[in-house]
């Protein structure tokens, strides 16, 4: 119940997420929702969308979820050792299929980048996860528990920091479930590497045309 | 025995893998916490039975008729009929209690691991930390105060249930007969017949496939069932050698 109304709507529709490699086939002139939150700051790039170049250099789609034996960000679960064994290690789900493209291999490292950061996790390759086809191409998903924290009895890499903000327009909650980003094989880089491959990232999208988000935008 | 023996019947159709079990047998019994492994075993990273695990989840994901299935299931010690470790074990620290479970004393146990080689399923082991074997107790404390072990209440969906063996027994039947109407054809009990190789089993499980897919032995025996017969058997191989030796010494002519 929302006695001022919502700011969208009335009717149910089909937008994509603010990050998506295909383009609204509802909709050709208008990919996402229009009244979407958008943070325009430099702390907060956002990849390359369906329509902007450079848009394939995140080719996969991230989601979060959560376990059972933890507890949302896992700062209330990661420190008991009951839990924390039952789930020790931030891993990433991915297809046989996608480990095979990316060279990934069971209970190995991988790094999982967006603009906002690189972070790693052991793979956990399985049939659960399955390329999905869109239209004719293939998709591959990856799936990311987001219970990890750089401090814990159990400790990893947090998936959270991958996540850009584009936020509903009624409640303000962030499109955590559906990001683009790109894989790669073995553990992340540390110190000044890391801020490295971050820039080779940002380099690589831009380049190709994306212009930089202004330094300041009025927020709706 | 004054009481009905008691134990577990775990039906695996309804287990959700939310390992409650593990968590709760660790928390009443002060278990300790044995290792931060990712095993990459599916969601399984406590890896198996053992003197820190009294109870433990597996997780099997199967392609099945062209369609993925996810089996979980609690794991225990058994509680045998004849349970080779408490025929094995040399001070008695083993014992059987009124309610037909298989307890091992903390305060008798001298850590000489006989038990260890002798459960056909691998459970009870040493602990590092104190040397002495440890293994599920069925919550005996738990018991002689009129309540269920610790994992059968925390379940939520009644998995792991709790009760007098015969009507466990029963249950698990009628669970069976059920699954079979639905069309579970690979549903089957373990552990449920007394005339196995441990004598049935105080925990019976409803498996959805074969044991081995659960890393359980398929046809498990008590490995103290034929030491009677290999000790008549090197007595009389003993008797022959030594009437050999006495008639190659005694008998026939010089």
């Amino acid at each position: 119940y929302a006695p001022a109304g919502l700011v969208d709507g009335p009717f149910p529709t089909h937008y994509e997420p603010h990050e998506s490699p295909f383009g609204n086939p509802l909709y050709a002139s208008q990919q996402s929702n229009p009244a979407r939150q958008q943070i325009r700051r430099p702390e907060n790039p956002y990849n390359p969308t369906h329509g902007e170049p450079g848009v394939e250099v995140f080719p996969y789609v991230a989601t979060t979820y959560r376990l059972t034996e933890h507890h949302t960000a896992g700062g209330m679960s990661r420190w008991l050792p009951y839990l924390a064994e039952l789930q020790p290690e931030m891993f990433c789900e991915v297809s046989p299929a996608l480990a095979r493209e990316r060279g990934l291999e069971h209970g190995g490292w991988m790094t999982i980048v967006t603009l906002r950061a690189a972070i790693e996790a052991r793979v956990m390759v399985t049939d659960r996860m399955t390329p999905l086809t869109v239209g004719s191409r293939r998709l591959h998903q990856v799936g990311l528990p987001y219970h990890w924290g750089s401090r814990g009895y159990a400790k990893g890499d947090s998936a959270n920091d991958l996540l850009g903000l584009a936020l509903d327009p009624n409640v303000h909650i962030g499109e955590y479930k559906a990001q683009t980003c790109d894989v790669r094989a073995g553990r992340r880089p540390r110190g000044p590497a890391l801020l490295a491959l971050l820039d080779d990232y940002r380099r690589r999208a831009t380049q190709a045309g994306v212009s930089e988000p202004p330094a300041k935008e009025e927020r709706p | 025995m004054t009481t009905e023996r008691v134990g577990f019947f775990t039906d695996t159709s309804v287990c959700i893998g939310c390992k409650a079990c593990e968590v709760a047998c660790k928390e009443w019994n002060d278990v300790p916490e044995d290792g931060l492994d990712f095993t990459g075993h599916s969601y399984d990273n406590t890896g198996a039975l053992g003197a820190s695990t009294w109870r433990h989840v597996a997780f099997i994901e199967q392609e099945r008729d062209g369609a993925l299935r996810w089996l979980m299931s609690s794991d225990v010690c058994k509680h045998c009929t004849s349970a080779a470790c408490l025929e094995v074990c040399p001070t008695g620290a083993l014992f059987r209690t009124e309610f037909g479970t298989v307890v091992v004393q903390q305060d008798i146990c001298n850590g000489c691991g006989y038990c260890i080689p002798a459960c056909p399923y691998g459970v009870i082991d040493r602990r590092e930390e104190d040397g002495r074997a440890h293994k599920c107790t069925l919550c005996y404390d738990r018991l002689k105060d009129d309540m269920e072990p610790a994992c059968a209440k925390a379940c939520p969906t009644e998995s792991i249930q709790f009760g007098p063996l015969d009507e466990l027994r029963e249950r698990a039947f009628e669970r069976l007969e059920v699954l079979h109407v639905a069309g579970q054809s690979s549903a089957r009990l373990y552990g449920q017949d007394p005339e196995d190789g441990v004598g049935g089993q105080g925990s019976i499980f409803l498996l959805l496939d074969e044991p081995e897919v659960y890393g359980l032995p398929p046809d498990p025996v008590s490995t103290t069932r034929d030491l009677g017969s290999m000790w008549r058997a090197a007595a009389g191989a003993g008797a022959a050698l030594l009437a050999g030796i006495a008639v190659a010494s005694f008998g026939g002519r010089r």
